[in-house]
């Protein structure tokens, strides 16, 4: 079980590096649109979310200790924050769609979030490679 | 402040909440190994716990505020939202532990996440659920901080150390996941009953015999070389001009659209059997077939057609036109605006004429994309002339104003050249070369429902109502979860039929809960808009097809269901039909 808590830590830090190319995807797809953020959406609101689960699962059967449980929580509750600040974002554009001030504050903190999101995951996962390790030495 | 600016302050609340008191339950959790928590440990959680209880009390004061604004903005909040985080901040108050601040925080989140998955209508099985998170969260924790958690009163919880901590824990965490069991269930099961079943399968009416055509056309859909799929080639497709009284025979081929064409004429109430809706009036057109469409013009005004199957990919890339019907004596020139998004290039490219100064002109605007676009005449005083293909009565001489059309939505604007219109900023057409003034970002909007002399509203009473609640939520019912857009809580094809008779005066009060604007789109009626968020309009009658539904808008429309058939009713933003917001409007034989 210390294994598979390692192996999902692991993947769920792999996606959230891949999130961030697909944000770059999406940001450098030309015509620009929603269709662009297929990939990055997708990932955030289904593989993100389900590996998150998986995490803390695996994380309760390995037995690790009670903040380290707490912990591997983490990420799954900014994932929701991130949903929520990429739709604040959007509805906070004028009446023709276009960007303002609060618009691009919010989309702004979207990118914040992302960073604290994958130093949490960072964390989990260096102390699911520790937990995993045998005692000796 | 307005109902949407609420909506979303509403969830900035709920995020602000749920962090704080999350945050706080792990710093009390994180710090068990010392014996109590360090002085500025204690100073943070404090700030924490305040922040969380200030947001729990921003959520009440935001909820009491939507409440007022219409029961359906704060249903779920009253209900299931409010008494979970005002449980959770008792809780958390009372006991200032590591779990009771977990135990606020999951009801905070719990409140957050129904409030986003499925807000809309607040029911019985949603409320269990979250109250079978919320505990089954708790237990869990209980079992691992239950017994270390520290009061950061200050006070010694020397009383609750040792075997009878454990023991209680234990008991705790048993009978909490035990309630956790139960909710669970019984909110599955409440929340799985199966809802009434939404049959579109139709036999469309064939309407009665035209006569001969007077004037027609052939469409042929195919892909592009430069890849936008469009009809004879061209995009936008060509032009339909007609006069009214033309009796229309268009022909629709279709070269290679693996994904079926259809031709829909928008904001043209035709016959049902020539509305162009696939798996509703007609079979969509593939590779090789053909369909002929025939109607009589009598309507004058301002229309466009586009494809109905795939229907956001297909108009995108530009599978669409105009259709005009003009009257049958034109004075000055009339120039039909067609805006579109193709990929990066925006359409139609900038246009000057030589239009000589005091000359009439009539300019059709179109909005054929997804979102809303902002128009601008700059040069001299504009009239809106009609709006959806309605004329306006006795339209005022405007200037310095601008113009928000929604998707699919046509304003004929009147003016005398010199003139120039421009659409977001982006200069489209001007009167003369010499024009250089551009318009102001900060002009205002002008309000189409206090515009124009009024008329009383023709019907005393209504025969039937509907509600129509636009949000967003989690859709389970098909084959992969999604996040669907949701009407009335449920996504196409799960949305209930609305069915009307013949004759009868229908009123829909159009509701969005959501972040995002909804664009709203009847076929085969136009409707008459009654009020916006309770203030009648005051304008000249206004008889839509398309209009923008803002978050925190309800409006109130009604019309007479003359044209009897099976009618697609859906949200105009396409990507937003396509992921669940289109329903169907039906008439009882």
């Amino acid at each position: 079980m210390r294994r598979a808590f390692v192996i999902t830590s692991t993947v769920l830090l792999v996606v959230f590096a891949l999130q961030f190319v697909f944000a770059a995807v999406g940001a450098f797809t030309k015509p620009s649109g929603d269709g662009a953020y297929a990939l990055h959406s997708l990932t955030g609101m289904a593989l993100i979310p389900i590996l998150c689960l998986l995490t803390t699962l695996f994380a309760l059967l390995a037995k690790a200790p009670g903040n380290l449980v707490g912990l591997s929580l983490v990420p799954l509750g900014l994932t929701v924050l991130q949903a929520l600040l990429a739709m604040l974002s959007r509805a906070f554009t004028d009446a023709a769609g276009a960007s303002t001030t609060v618009s691009l504050v919010v989309g702004g903190l979207h990118a914040v979030n992302a960073i604290v999101a994958v130093h949490v995951v960072v964390a989990v996962a260096t102390r699911a490679r520790k937990l995993a390790q045998p005692v000796a030495a | 402040m307005t109902t949407g600016t609420l909506i979303a302050l509403d969830l900035v609340a709920a995020v602000l909440a749920a962090a704080g008191w999350l945050a706080a339950g792990g710093l009390s959790a994180g710090g068990h190994s010392a014996r109590r928590l360090s002085a500025r440990r204690r100073w943070l959680l404090l700030a924490l716990a305040a922040l969380a209880l200030l947001a729990v009390v921003g959520r009440v004061v935001t909820t009491v505020a939507l409440a007022r604004a219409g029961w359906w903005f704060a249903a779920e909040k009253v209900v299931i939202a409010g008494p979970l985080s005002v449980a959770g901040a008792v809780v958390a108050v009372i006991f200032r532990r590591a779990l009771a601040f977990l135990f606020a925080g999951f009801a905070s989140a719990a409140g957050l996440l129904v409030t986003v998955l499925h807000g809309y209508p607040a029911s019985v099985g949603t409320g269990l659920l979250a109250v079978a998170g919320v505990l089954g969260a708790t237990a869990v924790a209980s079992r691992f901080f239950g017994r270390s958690s520290e009061r950061f009163s200050g006070r010694s919880s020397e009383h609750l150390s040792g075997r009878f901590s454990r023991q209680f824990s234990r008991q705790f965490s048993r009978l909490t996941s035990m309630a956790a069991v139960v909710a669970l269930v019984a909110g599955a099961g409440f929340a799985t009953r199966p809802g009434p079943s939404s049959r579109h399968e139709h036999a469309p009416l064939v309407a009665a015999n035209v006569g001969e055509p007077t004037k027609r056309f052939t469409l042929t859909a195919s892909i592009a070389r430069d890849g936008a799929w469009a009809f004879n080639g061209q995009v936008p497709g060509p032009e339909l001009a007609v006069t009214v009284g033309d009796v229309l025979e268009v022909t629709l081929r279709n070269k290679d659209i693996s994904r079926g064409v259809t031709l829909h004429w928008h904001g043209y109430d035709v016959p049902n059997d020539q509305d162009g809706v696939p798996g509703v009036t007609q079979d969509a057109v593939m590779p090789g077939g053909e369909f002929v469409y025939r109607f009589r013009a009598d309507q004058a005004g301002t229309y466009w057609y586009h494809t109905h199957s795939a229907s956001d990919i297909g108009v995108r890339k530009g599978l669409y036109g105009v259709l005009v019907v003009r009257p049958t004596s034109i004075t000055g020139v009339d120039v039909t605006v067609p805006v579109h998004t193709l990929g990066n290039v925006l359409l139609p490219s900038p246009t000057v004429g030589t239009v000589a100064p005091g000359t009439p002109v009539r300019l059709r605007l179109i909005n054929t994309d997804s979102t809303t676009h902002r128009y601008a005449v700059t040069g001299g005083p504009f009239r809106v002339a009609a709006i959806d293909g309605r004329d306006l009565d006795d339209p005022s001489p405007v200037r310095d104003k601008a113009l928000l059309l929604p998707a699919g939505g046509r304003y004929d604007v009147t003016l005398v050249a010199p003139a120039a219109l421009h659409v977001d900023g982006r200069a489209v057409w001007s009167s003369s070369p010499s024009l250089s003034a551009s318009p102001s970002p900060s002009w205002p909007v002008l309000d189409p429902l206090s515009y124009g002399a009024p008329s009383p509203v023709p019907w005393s009473r209504f025969d039937r109502s509907f509600t129509l609640v636009l949000d967003r939520g989690l859709d389970l019912r098909g084959l992969l979860p999604r996040y669907a857009h949701t009407v009335n809580g449920a996504a196409d094809p799960d949305i209930p039929v609305q069915v009307v008779r013949r004759g009868e005066v229908v009123r829909f009060t159009i509701v969005n809960r959501s972040l995002v604007v909804h664009p709203w789109h009847l076929h085969g009626h136009h409707v008459l808009v009654l009020s916006r968020d309770g203030k009648a309009a005051t304008g000249s009658p206004l008889w839509l097809d398309s209009f923008d539904v803002l978050p925190g808008e309800v409006w109130e429309v009604a019309f007479v269901a003359d044209n009897p058939g099976m009618w697609a009713n859906h949200c105009h933003n396409l990507p937003h039909a396509d992921a669940g917001m289109m329903l169907h409007l039906a008439y009882a034989s």
